[in-house]
């Protein structure tokens, strides 16, 4: 799901050696040098600039930008890695600090520091694998590196990446879990807390304030009304009442020591606490997409039998949102559920499933889970 | 006329005289307190997704693209453009939307420096790209009244989580617990973006996202504390210590405040921006602290805030020589690492005026502290 992007990451910050231990950066190292053997890169760039676009470079490095500051990780095919990242050169302590890399550097401009390592590793000209450049990367500073690597031959390798980031190892699961505790808990607080004067933005600060005091890196709440107004699609939570006996979708997105989960859930003001309405009409309906999960199969052929399964208790999907895509570094990354799409579910995948639905009796609902497939069949972590 | 219809004016008045077939003001959902943001501030809708583009025709009309395709019904809401569609092929939709408006030779580019490179390199492949950034800042420049009374509220909300930072900071807290419940009590005050730092510690050499330490007897607790409405941002730098403060302590922090209320006086609309951060260095070079005061302890003494423009800039220092104008939003910190003390946080968010200054918040500029 899109969220706002916040000014700046500003939640728990920090390195936590036990739950991602170097060890389990250098197993991803070593897999991409054997890649880039396979290949014949001699070189690889991954690079990100924003708050939702750090995956690649932070599966490697473990660092995350928390305004929008360009960085790349570097990787020889020997297994030199560098972290080259904006900012300012006192930063680099805190930078230091999240990494396992040691040689990290700060710059003004990503692009030109990344030809300057390219040129001191004798690497210009060589083959050179890239990751999110093109798509991301500011069109002077992607000039500016394409001309200076003209005498290099350039390899897109995005997918290789995608492809090992799409299987989570267990160690990526169990964070995806953490987070996933999170988005359950700040939803418990908020039908926990009483108040004659909910808004959508007291709503927000108490499901806010729930997830960082939990140690969450960053929080994105997205709200749904459906009070008559034709705008019923989830957005950003405003300064606007809510009413007695009003029902409201929340989404809540939490990032735990870099990795995301998501909820979705539709609750209902009654006096002066939310309450989870009698949902179990569009409820049973989740389960059973979600019981749809599972591994081998073809993921269009998943999207299909959701949509019949709805058409037969006659239940209209919104296409809006979709099913949901895979859930870890990225709130939104591979697999996307998508009729179009050509893959199959694999083992320790974790997926955002969400349905946004309606019926002419029930109503409009939105709800959603993040779940892991694991080689027993598809495990709910959120359970909201 | 209408706010949005004089920025409207202005807009179409700036694409006559640079000659251009219009304008297209793009934005990629980012948001950065050191950058202005054209999108928001031309529509008066924050966008979400990872293009977004406003069009103006050299005629007047006025479209705007909206990716996720489903968020559009929240910018035909709350932005003034009426002509509003979602996209799932941004650039074929942009493309089509300028053929469509016959502009098909030379096009202005607010925001050009944030467009990847594929988006760039797609439009200019059809047209010729001029990039037009300075036709925001030009409009932008000065605040109007509309977005000082939404600056005013920004400003009470900081004092808020002040007040916030200085009930939680207390021993036994962690620096990200502290963080929580200042963004909390600024969001229940209508906060609809913050951008808060904190350090804590016995010597502390920057301040940074918070991490898991908790605040022990002793520390001294440096934030800014930074809310955003509508995309404008209001900042209090403050310092907290737990325990009763030393003489060596407040004997720096009075000079930090002496510094900055030397550098609030040169404000004035018409006077250099180099001012703020010469008067600032001077109080603080002649205790003896000059070295302090400069790279690599130091960076700028200030910046601007706005949505449109962040005049005079993202760094204010001895050099900065733009001219401040009336109505333009800084913040001047004398924020300053000393060997003694470590790093201190002082500073606050101010208005030009013909007449000087203006203090945006009420909450004092001191040296604070808590019993422990």
């Amino acid at each position: 799901m899109e969220t706002m992007q916040p000014a700046l990451k500003r939640g728990r910050d920090v390195w936590d050696r036990i739950n991602m231990p170097k060890a389990e950066f250098l197993e991803r190292v070593a897999k991409i040098q054997e890649q880039m053997e396979r290949q014949g890169m001699e070189a690889l760039l991954l690079y990100a600039n924003n708050g939702n676009e750090y995956a690649d470079p932070c599966y490697i490095s473990n660092y995350i930008m928390k305004t929008p500051q360009g960085a790349i990780v570097a990787i020889t095919r020997e297994g030199e890695v560098a972290l080259i990242c904006e900012g300012f050169a006192r930063d680099l302590p805190g930078v230091k600090a999240i990494t396992w890399v040691e040689d990290v550097r700060s710059c003004e401009d990503v692009s030109r520091h990344a030809i300057a390592f390219l040129s001191e590793k004798g690497l210009i000209p060589s083959t050179i694998g890239l990751v999110g450049l093109e798509q991301s990367m500011p069109h002077e500073q992607f000039r500016f590196f394409l001309e200076s690597t003209g005498s290099c031959t350039l390899i897109r390798a995005d997918r290789m990446i995608r492809d090992m980031r799409i299987i989570k190892s267990q160690r990526e699961v169990d964070q995806v879990r953490r987070s996933a505790r999170i988005v359950a808990q700040a939803f418990k607080r908020l039908c926990q807390t009483t108040s004659s004067q909910f808004n959508e933005k007291s709503i927000e600060a108490v499901m806010g304030r729930e997830a960082y005091l939990e140690g969450a890196e960053d929080a994105r709440i997205l709200i749904a009304r459906y009070d008559g107004n034709d705008n019923r699609a989830l957005r950003p939570c405003e300064e606007l009442p809510i009413s007695a006996h009003e029902r409201v979708s929340l989404f809540l997105a939490v990032e735990f020591e870099r990795y995301w989960a998501q909820g979705i859930k539709t609750l209902v003001l009654e006096k002066d606490a939310f309450v989870e309405p009698d949902g179990a009409f569009f409820r049973s309906l989740l389960n059973r997409i979600i019981e749809g999960l599972v591994t081998g199969k073809e993921i269009s052929r998943f999207c299909s039998e959701a949509s019949a399964q709805a058409r037969a208790i006659d239940i209209h999907i919104l296409p809006e949102y979709g099913l949901g895509q895979g859930i870890g570094l990225s709130l939104q990354e591979a697999p996307f559920l998508d009729e179009r799409e050509a893959g199959r579910f694999q083992e320790s995948m974790c997926l955002a499933i969400q349905l946004a639905a309606r019926n002419k009796e029930a109503g409009s609902a939105v709800m959603g889970e993040t779940v892991y497939l694991s080689r027993n069949g598809p495990e709910v972590l959120t359970g909201i | 006329m209408s706010y949005e219809d004089r920025k409207l004016q202005k807009a179409l008045e700036l694409i006559s005289q640079k000659g251009l077939d219009g304008l297209i003001i793009y934005s990629r959902g980012t948001c950065f307190v050191l950058k202005p943001f054209y999108f928001y501030y031309f529509t008066g809708f924050r966008p979400m997704g990872p293009n977004n583009a406003i069009v103006i025709s050299k005629s007047g009309d006025v479209f705007l693209l909206i990716e996720p395709s489903w968020d559009a019904g929240r910018a035909s809401q709350k932005s003034w453009i009426r002509d509003v569609r979602g996209t799932s092929d941004f650039l074929g939709d942009l493309m089509a939307t300028l053929k469509k408006l016959n502009m098909t030779g030379t096009v202005g580019v607010a925001g050009a420096g944030e467009m990847p490179y594929t988006l760039y390199e797609g439009i200019r492949r059809e047209m010729v790209i001029q990039k037009a950034d300075h036709i925001i800042e030009e409009i932008a420049r000065e605040k109007t009244e509309e977005e000082l009374d939404v600056i005013g509220k920004t400003a009470r909300i900081a004092d808020i989580g002040f007040q916030a930072f200085l009930k939680h900071a207390r021993v036994g807290i962690r620096e990200y617990e502290l963080l929580a419940e200042i963004e909390s009590a600024m969001r229940l005050a209508g906060a609809d973006d913050i951008f808060n730092l904190m350090g804590s510690g016995n010597h502390n050499y920057a301040m940074h996202a918070p991490t898991d330490r908790r605040l022990v007897p002793g520390d001294i607790v440096i934030g800014e504390i930074t809310p955003a409405c509508e995309g404008q941002f209001v900042q209090l730098c403050r310092t907290v210590f737990l325990g009763n403060p030393g003489s060596v302590l407040k004997e720096k922090y009075d000079l930090l405040v002496r510094a900055l209320n030397a550098s609030v006086k040169q404000v004035k609309a018409g006077s250099p921006a180099a001012l703020i951060s010469r008067a600032m260095n001077g109080v603080i070079s002649e205790a003896g602290y000059g070295k302090y005061c400069y790279p690599p302890y130091m960076r700028a003494r200030g910046h601007g805030f706005g949505v449109g423009s962040i005049a005079p800039g993202a760094v204010i220092d001895d050099d900065t020589a733009t001219v401040l104008r009336q109505h333009q939003v800084v913040i001047a910190h004398p924020n300053q690492y000393f060997p003694e003390t470590g790093y201190l946080a002082c500073g606050e968010t101010i208005l030009v005026t013909e007449k000087g200054m203006v203090r945006l918040s009420k909450s004092e500029t001191k040296l604070y502290s808590r019993e422990v």
